[in-house]
Parts: C-alpha cells; structure tokens; sequence
C-alpha cells in the first residue's frame, strides 16, 4: 500500500493571524521537524510580547460588534466553517500527521473529533439560552441572561494540534467573545490552517486570532488585563505552578489540563481479545503521548493462569506492532514528537528498572521501522512487570509507549492504587461484571472513567473532565460546561409599577 | 499481505470495488446482451464505496481502536480485475459470482473482526455483504438462464 502524499511541501513560513489579516512577526524564527524523517516542514515566529498586545487590540475592538451579533448569525460563520473543516478533512488530518508523527488514522480521529466540537458550538442559539421566573413577588420577574465576558487566551498543547484548542475556541466564540489561539510552536501548522478556513468562513476580523510563539506569549496572555479568562492544555508542573496561580492572581476564569497517570483495572472474567487490543490503543496510541492513555495495568485476582495467558497476549500484541511513517495506513504507531521528549521516556524506563520492574518488552532497541526511516524520534513498545505504585513510573507521567504490569489481589487494592496515585484524568476497568463495572464506577475518584474502554474521550456535548493534579479549575472544556465558562451570568429583575 | 489499520482496509475495500467496478465495465462492453444489468452493477460499486468512507470518516476517533481493528489477509479477496479472455459468458458469469463471494466474505470477516471496535464501520460492511448476496444472486440466475 503505498505512502499517502504529504500535503506540506517545501518549508511553510508561519505567520500569525491578527485582526483578519496574516502578519509577520518580528520575533526570532524556529523550525518545525517532521519527526519521522527530521526534515523542516515550516518555520514559526516565537513572537513578540508587542505582538499578542495587538492581537488583544484586535480581538477587543471586534468584540463589541460581535457581541451584538445575533447568536443564530455567529452560529452561520460556525456552520460555515463546519463545512469547510469537512471538505478539507483528509488534508487537515494529514498535515497533523505531518507536523506530529501520528498515524493517518489517529489523525483523522484528532480532525473529527475537532468538528465535533464546532458542531456542538452551532446549537449556540439553544444552548446559551437563560432561564426566568415569573412572579418572584407579585408583579415582579426575574430571569438570567448569559453574556460574553470579552476576550479569551487559549494554549495548545503538542499531542493534539488540531483538536485541543477547538475544545474551547468555538464555544468562546459561539457565546460572543473573542479569541488568541496560541498553537505549540512544535505543531503549528494545524492551527494556521484552522485560522485559514475561519477567513474563508467569514468571521469579522479580530474575532478569531492566532499568536504563535513560547513562553512570551503565554505570559503575554496570563498578564494582560483585558484578557478574561485562559483555557490551557499542558503538563501538570505549568498547569499547577503557572497557569493556575497566575490567573488567580490577575482575576481571569481558568481552565488548566495537566498531565496523568492512568490505570487500566483488568478483571479476569473480561473480554480477553477485545481488552488487549483496546489497550494496545490506549497505551501505545498516538505513541503514548495523551493524557488519557494508560500508564499502568493494575491485574485482579490470583489466577495465575489468566495472569500468564493475559501477559502472554498484550506482549506477542505489542510485538506486531508496526512502526514507521503516519501517512503510511498499514502503519500502527508513529515516533514521539522530538528527541527530548524521547530521551525523557527512556529515563522513565530506566528508573523503573533500577526500582525493580522488570521489563518483559523492551522498546528501546528491540523494534524494527517500516520503511527507510531514521531511529531518532522512534520507540517501541515496552511492557514492565513487578511495577509497584510507588514507583515514579506509576507517581509521574511518562507520555510515552510504555505500559507497567502491578498485580493485586482485590478490586478493593486496584481503586486503591487509583485513588492514592496524584493524578486523577482517566481510569478504566475491563469486565464482563455489571455489578463489579457499578463499584469501580461509583467508587474511583477520576474524571473520566472507562468500563470496557481504552480511552475515555468524552465527546463534545461532554465535558473533558479530569480531576485533582491533572485539572485545575472548576468547569471543563467542550459541552455546556465549556458555554458556562464562556459567559457570566447577568441576572435581571424587573417591576413595571 | 495483512491489514491491521482502518485506514489500509478501508483503501483496500475501496480498491476491492474499483477492481470489481472494473470488471463489470468490461463485461458490459464484451457481451452486450447483459450490458445495461453490468453497467448498473459498476455504478453501484461507487455507491458502495461512498458508503463505506462515510462510516468510516463519520465515526474515526482517537477513542476507538482504529489502529488494531482488523485482521485482513487481503491475498484471500483478491481478483482478476478483467473476465479472462478465453471466457465465455457462462464462464464469465461464473468469474463474476466467484468475485461476489470473495467480497461477501471480506466484508463479513472485516465486520467480524471489528464489531466490537468500529461502530458504524462493520455495520455498513454487512449492509454492503447484504447487497452483494442480493447481487449474487441475481447473477446465478442470469447463470441459469443461460
């Protein structure tokens, strides 16, 4: 099967969108790398402080016209650029591939899952809708109007280009505000193509804008006092220390993602076929870079003989895994984003080696590429036995290709180990138990919980939970928590004496 | 050669209905008689493959297995994308069912396989199996009549 064509040719020279218009930044320029083949497939400006102060310009004298734009009319430029998302699809997908290695198929999951979200926005109309209360005393009414609070930052993350910042930038803009994307500057070519099919759309100019850059403009954003609230995607360490603390203390609404650690619970009377392969996604998907991956398997009961057999059939799975090109579809895993992050995956293994998990698969060397691609963004798969919660391959997050084995004897141990680990974004369990599923249900405290399933993804009429050290704030992307965090609630009496 | 992926089976089904598209043109073009019943069949082949895409690129998600859905030995599916030309129409007729079968089979054995991961995807591949039994059959009736 042959190589799908790569839609970045040549090097693109990544400009920002500002005010309608794509403007060149006078900051220092860095490459964008391919990280299948390490070539430069674009150049992004890491701009200037002046710069997302314009953007903010921008974005804040468009928003009073947008606000009084009428809900229905935002929803048209929505359902417009639905439209345009949907005819250039497989381009989209590919250019994700392209900038972050993942396979055709995970891409093209990235790019629906994105739409979903402008096709949730689109019911706009119904879902800002207030509510009222006719006679609160005799001859009064009362009722709530939700109003656009003015202009929004939004951070993206790397393992996501395309679909992280459309968890927040069509419901930020469906509910009257405007918006500063800033795209990682390792991955910003999905954005860019976003904002180019937003101008098709025919959003007015300064609603919807994109600032690539670093660390200026994410401080840029967190201090700029016309700024009312931040959504950010990201580690833990940023969430927590920086995004968090700094929005707290300039007053902005916040919504922080970090990172997890997440735990798949294997019951013995599951569906063995069916859990190995929901987990090779879930652990080795998207290279293990997703905060919703699973990190570790926590296996129930003594029963050696479903130990060895499950053991045995995640590890000859692992094994086929076929490696190489995204744009390749007979290809299952594609590299990590870049060498540091490589070089970060493998100090996990190690450290879980010399604290006593023994590996069964060794993704460090043990893996051939399809196709003639260089190893430097490339792993393996690895498996590790004897891994014990306390080890920092269970406490830290690796966001890497790796999956722990810990054995425990009762499900009461397994939401244990869930419950004491930092994180709480997503755990799962597999079983063919109603009643065992409705316990772990009910009792792990996560924010995104799995019964059967790999990765719990919620869709965009859900909100994307998540929990202690992995969320920092109090309502969540996507949905009608995504409208509430987008607006404030104006509440109106009324007498006509 | 084996698929695992969505992606290579869904280009592999698509390339399945081009070849089988391909073949009912020619038989259209060598034996008139039949021609309108082949040219039907070719266009429906389009149909089919419009069908499956939109399953696919409809439910695709980071959440699903799309990357470990399948199984698919694709050397047992494979066919001659022309009657052979030594054929003649009963023998070509025979060729058409053999192909009907081979394709009712690979997309029964893909929904099979990943029914439990694809959603929409196998469901299609078996409406797909359904029409092509239906099709099947109307050819082993052009067979008896003959």
């Amino acid at each position: 099967m042959a190589i799908l064509e790569e839609p970045i040719k040549g090097i693109v020279e990544v400009k920002n969108y500002i005010d309608g218009e794509w403007v060149e930044s006078e900051g220092e320029i860095q490459d964008v790398v391919n990280p299948v083949n390490g070539e430069v497939i674009a150049r992004v400006p890491i701009s200037t402080k002046e710069e997302i102060d314009t953007a903010v310009e921008a974005a804040k004298a468009s928003f009073p016209d947008w606000r009084r734009t009428p809900p229905v009319a935002r929803a048209r430029c929505l359902f417009r650029l639905k439209e345009l998302l949907e005819a250039n699809f497989e381009e989209l997908s590919r250019v994700q591939t392209q900038e972050h290695g993942k396979t055709i198929d995970e891409s093209r999951g990235e790019t629906r899952r994105g739409i979903e979200n402008v096709e949730v926005a689109c019911g706009i109309p119904t879902l800002m809708q207030g509510y009222n209360s006719e006679d609160i005393a005799s001859g009064i009414d009362e009722y709530l109007i939700p109003t656009p609070l003015g202009i929004f930052g939004i951070i993206g993350p790397y393992n996501f280009p395309f679909m992280i910042p459309l968890w927040s930038a069509p419901y930020a803009v469906a509910t009257g505000n405007c918006v500063v994307i800033k795209p990682s500057s390792e991955v910003p070519l999905s954005q860019m193509k976003i904002a180019e099919l937003v101008d098709e759309a025919g959003f007015p100019p300064g609603v919807w804008n994109v600032v690539n850059g670093g660390r200026t403009v994410v401080n840029g954003m967190l201090d700029h006092p016309d700024i009312e609230g931040i959504t950010f995607v990201g580690s833990t360490p940023i969430a927590k220390d920086v995004i968090y603390p700094r929005c707290g203390a300039t007053g902005k609404r916040v919504i922080a993602q970090g990172g997890a650690s997440n735990f798949m619970v294997i019951m013995p009377d599951c569906n063995l076929r069916a859990t190995i392969l929901a987990l090779m996604t879930s652990f080795f998907g998207n290279a293990g870079q997703r905060c919703l991956a699973g990190q570790n398997v926590i296996i129930v009961g003594d029963d050696d003989r479903f130990y060895n057999e499950f053991i045995n059939g995640v590890v000859d799975t692992a094994k086929k895994i076929v490696i190489g090109n995204g744009l390749d579809e007979e290809v299952q895993m594609g590299p990590v984003r870049d060498t540091e992050k490589k070089k970060k995956i493998l100090s996990y293994i190690s450290s879980g080696i010399e604290e006593g998990a023994k590996i069964i698969l060794d993704g460090r060397g043990d893996f051939k590429i399809k196709g003639d691609y260089p190893d430097t963004c490339f792993l393996g798969a690895t498996i590790m036995e004897n891994v014990k919660p306390e080890m920092k391959i269970v406490t830290e997050e690796i966001f890497g290709p790796t999956m722990g084995i810990i054995r425990v004897k009762t499900l009461d141990e397994a939401i244990k180990i869930c419950d004491d680990n930092p994180f709480h974004n997503a755990d799962a369990i597999f079983t063919s138990s109603g009643r065992t599923a409705r316990e772990f249900k009910y009792r792990v405290k996560s924010g995104n919980v799995g019964i059967n399933i790999g990765i719990v993804a919620p869709m965009a009429f859900f909100p994307f939970s998540g929990m202690r050290d992995s969320f920092f704030g109090i309502l969540h992307t996507q949905g009608k928590e995504a409208i509430r965090f987008f607006t404030e609630s104006k509440v109106v009496i009324e007498r006509w004496p | 050669m084996q698929l695992n992926t969505s992606a290579s089976v869904i280009s592999f089904a698509k390339q399945l209905e081009a070849d089988s598209a391909s073949f009912y043109d020619k038989m259209a073009e060598r034996y008139p008689k039949a021609a309108e019943l082949f040219l039907a069949i070719s266009k429906e082949n389009s149909k089919y493959t419009m069908m499956i895409q939109r399953a696919y690129y409809g439910v695709i998600t980071d959440a699903i297995e799309g990357c470990f859905a399948f199984s698919v030995k694709t050397d047992k599916y494979t066919f001659e994308k022309e009657p052979g030309k030594e054929l003649d129409y009963t023998d070509a007729l025979k060729q058409a069912i053999d192909i009907e079968e081979k394709l009712i089979s690979f997309y029964t054995d893909a929904a099979e396989q990943s029914k439990a991961f694809m959603a929409d995807v196998p469901r299609t591949f078996l409406i797909v199996a359904k029409k092509r039994k239906a099709r099947e059959d109307k050819l082993r009736m052009l067979l008896k009549e003959t």
